[in-house]
């Protein structure tokens, strides 16, 4: 419907816990555009209250099976929950198997449980583009608690910090090089490391070398829990849910900070990404003079980015992504 | 996978009903609509009606693929219903596997849309998942949605 | 193993091959390497260069002798020709038995049992949905049904092969019958021919009832059981029709069946049983496709290899366990909902390969399987094609008479070494067990079902009606055979009532029991399973408890 505008009734249906309305609304979110910040606006106010926790880590870690006995954990405590789980979309075809509720088959028909497989749609970082605002959905939808799955391809997930509040990350003893897999970048990212499949051989020794590299680091970053599970059979799941709980009880303040903190990353991601969209659509002078003089050694990059970002606010409101397309394969003539 | 495009890939909810495990047929399809630009939710077996409905829900799919090599279609008639009841009309199903004449013209009866046979090629179910999946997003495009005054 | 070709000396063989083959690439300019399933090249010719005969007695030897590669038994099936064993079950155990009664009377030494598939999930009749009820098997889930679905059979004397995975209710059942009518328990012969659940984790996620460290202890506890009170039984056989008809090639079948056997025997071991006590008693259970000169080179090559590892890597000392016996199923997956009646031809070209390759025991598809669950009429002509090549064919007449073909033994030895090449990867895994759990088998099937099926869309992989010479018509399914709804309603009421009327108070001591068994180390599982059913607690009771003290079976689905 051209020039159709989201219902009322839909995010008042979503703020009722309403299955068919969430489902429709993280449709939308994923989708885009215009109706996508609309219904986002609509809901915002709602959101704040669930505590949102994200699980990454290297494949064969055992994500989703560690997912799966947590969430049955929580749901024993009495909560309800909500899962996103991202996997990755086939670069060539742009489609996807989802299978991440495979290992969560226990929870289908469990009404405490809405679980969303999602497919990142070419987005790198291990999430996919509209998760910001998938998991206020689920938030607003007054879920406790909100499960975020990266897709788990390697090191680069570490946008899972940008959207949750915890960050679990999932390691499993005698993948390749040990710690090496989550070494680079996502450790640092960590709220809490899990150790999974500790009941295989060399478990104590990928324990003792996460500590290690913990011991190295600043004071006040060094706390970080390392816990041992074997998700297959739920061991040590109560021990991480307890941690989690913890964690969120003395999480920066209450309800409004975190909403709060949650709604400054993203303004900051959605900045980001718009500067970046306009800077790479610009064929004005003015930019191309920008660049040359940042090639040229005549002004910093520093001075060059708070010029572009000084300009590029007064720039068209939406750029055409065929526009897009065409300009940013072009290289600047200098 | 930008932001502002209009275009998603068809979702594509692919499960077992009932009592049969065999997964094979299943797991091709599944392949091929992924190949042909889909998103495809694969389930473990054994799900029951109730568990289609929820599933079919909270994944907002536009069609259902049922895989029975046993007898399990015998139930589709059941979960067709379900859908109804659950305000999923507009979601369209399909059955491929092992059912006899009468029992396909049954579930014709009950809404499913197409059964497909073993031996069925890939371009005729891509492209019946695929104008089934129009359909469908179509049937519901505006759910939710008014004019703008 | 790896087979060094031997030069014979043949004056003028190298120069008449030289001109044979410039004569054939004249004719055949451009042609396409030929694959067959397993990947393996075949040459467009064999010759004596691919194969002599000069290592005879340490590749084949005569038939009953090592490495038993022309067969377990000396006389074959020219003594004794193999079992027809055509799986059957459906509606209730009195609809079972008038067909199992048809069958005794046409002559029929062995049986089986199919149960229903919500036997297979391990539920009882009174919690599923009934449309489904005994629509492809029989519904047998107490004592009282087995005898009511062997009422007239003579245990005893009547082998029985019992499609019954973990925890193994029905030979429970079985073995209750058994008593109740006086007949021995070492007179009672068949087997357990769903033990594998490595296999069922792979690829019969139906069959997949108790976790895999559950199933595994479970699966000993039964073997130790067997091997004390019911001699006669075979409490093993180990599977490679699933994995196949998931996709995975012959020769992968061949190997991660052999590996699986490994398994199981090593894990006997570690419990301390003899291992020639248990191997003699292993059994296998293939599916024979129609890649007719492949199949006959993996059972071929299968049987040698089975025969070196029981010797040598198990040590085994007794002859009887180095032999590789083996059930063969004509594979459902070949066959065509398109112009049904070509089936025919079909399962009688892969009977033929199984024949051939000296199979102990055969069933044959009704060609309607691949439409629907086989009628009585359809399943006559499968049981009617077994007849017609043992008695007008004449196949048993030789022993092995494929043995000695230059391209038989040329495919037998590179199926042997395709298979070895599996059966290494699943040692570097770790075996069998540790394969299947972490998803590496799975894995493999998944890859090579999808090569499979796009040599079918791509029409390199020929298949009649399906992807050439169809026929434009209607594709017609005949009416399936549906139990009676109301004959299956009575006997879910009956066992409704049975389980109001039985002593409530045994049930829960069988029950107490069962669990005590299950979390001790030292008791056998098994045998609480064999008091339970005298209890009369079901067989659902007891799937469900042990599920809760063992495990649930999840198995490991990999998209």
């Amino acid at each position: 419907m051209a020039g159709a505008r989201i219902a009322p009734s839909l995010s008042e249906r979503v703020r009722a816990g309403d299955s068919r309305a969430v489902a429709r609304g993280i449709t939308i979110m994923e989708d885009g555009g215009p109706l996508a910040s609309a219904l986002h606006a609509a809901i915002l106010p709602s959101t704040g209250r669930a505590l949102t926790i994200g699980f990454t880590g290297p494949p064969g870690a055992g994500k989703s099976t560690l997912v799966d006995a947590f969430v049955a954990a929580l749901r024993k405590s009495g909560r309800t929950v909500a899962v996103a789980a991202v996997d990755p979309s086939s670069p060539l075809s742009g489609g996807a198997v989802l299978g991440d509720r495979i290992r969560m088959g226990r929870h289908t028909e469990d009404e405490g449980v809405f679980i969303r497989s999602i497919a990142s749609r070419g987005h790198l970082g291990g999430l996919t583009e509209s998760i910001h605002h998938i998991v206020d959905l689920f938030d607003a939808s007054g879920r406790d608690v909100v499960v975020i799955e990266t897709v788990g391809a390697g090191q680069s997930e570490v946008e899972v910090v940008d959207v949750a509040d915890i960050r679990v990350v999932v390691n499993a003893p005698g993948l390749g090089d040990d710690v090496q897999a989550i070494k680079a970048g996502i450790l640092e990212i960590a709220s809490i490391l899990v150790v999974n499949k500790a009941d295989l051989p060399l478990a104590a020794r990928t324990v003792r070398q996460l500590r290690a590299m913990l011991s190295l680091r600043r004071d006040g970053e060094k706390d970080v829990p390392v816990l041992e599970t074997v998700a297959s059979t739920g061991q040590g799941v109560a021990e991480l849910l307890a941690a989690v709980l913890a964690l969120g009880a003395s999480a920066p303040g209450d309800r409004q900070a975190r909403r709060r903190a949650r709604i400054r990353r993203l303004v900051a991601e959605s900045a980001a990404t718009l500067m970046r969209r306009r800077t790479m659509a610009r064929r004005d002078p003015a930019l191309l003079d920008l660049l040359a003089q940042i090639e040229a050694g005549l002004i910093s990059l520093d001075e060059a980015v708070a010029a572009v970002i000084s300009e590029g606010t007064k720039m068209p409101d939406r750029i055409s992504d065929q526009t897009q397309v065409a300009e940013s394969t072009h290289e600047p003539a200098v | 996978m930008s932001t502002t495009s209009g275009f998603r890939p068809i979702r594509v909810l692919v499960t077992k009903i009932g009592l049969d495990g065999h997964d094979r047929g299943s797991r091709i399809v599944a392949a091929y609509l992924r190949d042909a630009g889909m998103e495809v939710i694969y389930t473990p077996p054994w799900q029951t009606v109730a568990g289609v409905v929820k599933l079919a829900t909270e994944e907002d799919v536009e069609v259902i693929g049922i895989s029975s090599l046993a007898t399990d279609h015998l139930i589709v008639p059941k979960m067709m219903t379900a859908l109804r009841a659950a305000g999923l009309d507009h979601v369209r199903v399909i059955v491929g596997g092992i059912v006899p004449d009468e029992e396909k013209t049954a579930l014709i009866e009950a809404g499913v849309s197409n059964v497909f046979g073993p031996g069925a090629a890939r371009d005729e179910i891509v492209a019946c998942v695929t104008s089934l999946g129009q359909d469908a997003r179509h049937a519901r495009i505006n759910e939710f949605l008014e004019a703008n005054p | 193993m790896t087979h060094t070709a031997i030069q014979l000396p043949l004056p003028g063989f190298e120069q008449a091959q030289g001109e044979w083959r410039a004569d054939y690439s004249k004719q055949m300019a451009g042609e396409q390497p030929v694959r067959n399933r397993s990947g393996i090249e075949v040459q467009p010719l064999y010759s004596p260069r691919d194969w002599s005969s000069e290592r005879y007695l340490d590749d084949l030897g005569f038939p009953g002798q090592f490495p038993y590669t022309r067969g377990v038994y000396p006389s074959m099936h020219r003594g004794r020709t193999w079992t027809q064993r055509q799986l059957i079950g459906l509606g209730t155990p009195a609809d079972y038995n008038k067909r199992v009664l048809r069958i005794i009377d046409a002559g029929a030494n062995a049986i089986s049992l199919l149960p229903c598939c919500s036997g297979f999930r391990g539920i009882d009749c009174d919690e599923v949905d009934p449309e489904l009820l005994g629509t492809c098997g029989t519904v047998v889930n107490t004592t009282d049904h087995m005898d009511d679905a062997l009422a007239g059979v003579p245990l005893g004397k009547i082998s029985t092969a019992m499609n019954d995975p973990s925890p193994f209710t029905l030979l429970a059942f079985t073995l209750g019958v058994a008593r109740r009518r006086g007949v021995d328990w070492s007179q009672v012969t068949g087997t357990s021919n769903q033990s594998d659940y490595i296999s069922h984790f792979i690829a019969n996620h139906q069959f997949y009832r108790l976790s895999l460290p559950g199933s595994r202890r479970m699966l000993l506890d039964h073997i130790e059981f067997c091997r004390r009170h019911v001699p006669n039984w075979n409490p093993v056989s180990v599977v490679g029709q699933h994995m196949q008809q998931a996709g995975a090639t012959p020769a992968e079948t061949m190997g991660f069946t052999l590996s699986t056997a490994i398994q199981y025997a090593e894990d006997c071991i570690a419990r301390g049983m003899d291992i020639d006590d248990v191997l003699r008693r292993f059994t296998f259970f293939f599916d024979i496709s129609i890649s007719f000169f492949e199949e006959v080179a993996k059972f071929r090559a299968g049987r040698r290899i089975w025969a070196r590892i029981a010797r040598d890597r198990l040590g085994a000392k007794d002859p009887a366990c180095w032999r590789f016996k083996f059930h063969g199923q004509t594979s459902g997956v070949d066959l065509t909902q398109q112009q049904p009646l070509n089936n025919i031809a079909r399962v009688s070209v892969q009977a033929m390969a199984g024949i051939l390759s000296g199979l102990q025991s055969l069933h044959t598809d009704a060609y309607d399987e691949a439409i629907a669950c086989p009628s009585e009429e359809t399943a006559r002509v499968a049981v009617a094609t077994q007849n017609i090549l043992r008695e007008e064919a004449r196949l048993c007449d030789v022993i092995d008479p494929l043995g000695g073909s230059y391209y038989v033994e040329r495919l037998t030895d590179q199926m042997e070494a395709e298979i070895e090449a599996v059966i290494a990867k699943i040692d570097a895994a770790g075996g069998m067990y540790k394969a299947a759990e972490a998803g590496l088998v799975q894995t493999m099937i998944g890859d090579s079902a999808l090569a499979f099926q796009e040599q079918v869309e791509s029409g390199d992989r020929k298949i009649i009606g399906v992807n050439c010479y169809q026929v434009d018509q209607d594709l017609t399914v005949p009416p399936a055979e549906r139990p009676d709804p109301d004959a299956m309603n009575r006997h879910v009421e009956r066992f409704k009532a049975f389980k109001q009327e039985r002593s409530q108070e045994a049930v829960a001591r069988a029950l107490d029991a069962l669990a005590r068994a299950a979390n001790s180390k030292d008791e056998n599982v098994f045998e609480k399973v064999v008091d339970a059913t005298e209890a009369g607690v079901t067989h659902g009771e007891i799937v469900s408890s042990l599920r809760r003290e063992l495990g649930f079976g999840h198995p490991l689905i990999v998209a």
